[in-house]
C-alpha cells in the first residue's frame, strides 16, 4: 500500500516529507511499534512504517539506519526541534497522528485488510 | 539495549578502537545513583568530535553514518534524572592523551534498567583485546567486586594470553565469586 493511501484513510499529518519521496508512490510493507530505540534499530525493517511516540534526534537517527518507509508520531507528538532538523536533513519520511500507538496499529491493520 | 552491561560494552569498544592500552571501568552504586565511568589512554578527541559526541549524525566509523552508543547512553542517563560528562584531550594536543566518561543514572528510577550480565561483558572485552590493561571495579549492594589484568599479567607472565579459555574460565569464577561473597 502507498503512504498517500494510508495518510489519507488514517488522516495524518506530513510533519516532514523526505526528500525525493513521492506518497503516492512510496509504498510500504509491515509495520513495527515500539519506543525503545535500541530495540527498535533491530526490529523496524525496510519499508516498514514505524510507529512510535519518542520524538528526539536519535528517532531520525533509527529510522536513517532502518531505512523504514516513514515514522509515524503518535498521541500528537512533535518532533523537537533538533530531530526535525535530522529529518529534513536526512530525508526521513514523518507522519503524525492523534491516534494511541494502539489505536495507529489497529487502523493500519484494518485498512490492509480492506486493501487485499 | 535493555541491560546496562550492554550500554557499558558499547562505550567500551570506544576506549578499543582508540587505541588505549590502559583502561578503568568503574560502576559505584551508591544511595539513589549508579556512576558509571571509563577512562582511558587512547587517542582522544578533538574539541570538535566532542562537540558533537552526543549527535547520532557523528560517528568515526567509516562503514555507516550513523553512530547510537553515546546518544543512547545520554537518552537513558537523563530519562532517569542523570547525566553524562565527557572529558578528553587528543593526542595532538598532549602525551598525555586519553578521554575519561561518567555517567550517573537515577537507579531506583522507573525507567532504569537492570544491569545485567557485567561478568559476561568483562569476559567478552578480555577476550577480545587480551593485551589491553583493564581494571574493573563494581560496587553495589552487598558486594565489592575488582579485577586488574595488570596483576593477572604480573602472575601469569609473558606468553600466557588473557584469552586461553582456561583463564577466561578462571576470571569469570573468580568475578562470579566476588558478586556472592556469601558463596550463594
Amino acid at each position: 500500500m502507498t503512504l498517500d493511501k494510508l495518510v489519507r484513510a488514517l488522516e495524518l499529518t506530513v510533519i516532514n516529507l523526505g526528500s525525493g519521496v513521492s506518497l503516492p508512490e512510496k509504498e510500504f510493507n509491515g509495520v513495527y511499534a515500539g519506543d525503545f530505540l535500541s530495540r527498535a534499530m533491530s526490529h523496524v525493517h525496510f519499508d516498514e512504517l514505524w510507529i512510535t511516540i519518542m520524538n528526539n534526534r536519535n528517532v531520525i537517527a533509527v529510522a536513517s539506519l532502518t531505512d523504514c518507509a516513514a515514522v509515524i508520531l503518535a498521541e500528537n507528538v512533535e518532533l523537537l526541534p533538533e530531530a526535525f532538523e535530522a529529518a529534513v536533513e536526512n530525508g526521513i519520511t514523518v507522519l503524525g497522528s492523534g491516534k494511541s500507538v494502539y489505536e495507529l496499529c489497529v487502523a493500519v491493520h484494518e485498512l490492509t485488510l480492506r486493501d487485499e | 539495549m535493555d541491560e546496562l552491561s550492554l550500554y557499558v560494552l558499547d562505550i567500551v569498544m570506544n576506549s578499543v578502537r582508540a587505541g588505549a592500552e590502559h583502561i578503568e571501568i568503574s560502576i559505584i552504586e551508591e544511595g539513589e545513583w549508579l556512576t558509571f565511568t571509563v577512562k582511558d589512554d587512547g587517542c582522544g578527541m578533538t574539541e570538535e568530535q566532542l562537540k558533537k559526541l552526543s549527535d547520532p549524525f557523528f560517528t568515526t566509523r567509516k562503514t555507516r553514518k550513523v553512530g547510537l552508543g553515546v546518544p543512547f547512553l545520554r537518552m537513558l542517563a537523563e530519562m532517569t534524572g542523570g547525566s553524562v560528562e565527557i572529558k578528553s584531550v587528543h593526542e595532538s594536543v598532549s602525551g598525555d592523551h586519553g578521554t575519561e566518561l561518567v555517567a550517573r543514572f537515577g537507579r531506583h528510577h522507573i525507567d532504569f534498567v537492570p544491569t545485567g550480565d557485567m561478568t559476561g561483558t568483562v569476559i567478552t572485552l578480555i577476550q577480545g583485546s587480551p593485551d589491553i590493561d583493564f581494571v574493573y571495579r563494581h560496587k553495589g549492594d552487598g558486594f565489592d567486586v575488582r579485577l586488574d589484568c595488570n596483576e593477572l599479567k604480573a602472575v601469569l607472565g609473558d606468553g600466557i594470553s588473557l584469552a586461553e579459555p582456561e583463564v577466561l574460565a578462571w576470571i569469570r569464577e573468580y568475578l562470579n565469586d566476588q558478586y556472592s561473597p556469601s558463596g550463594e
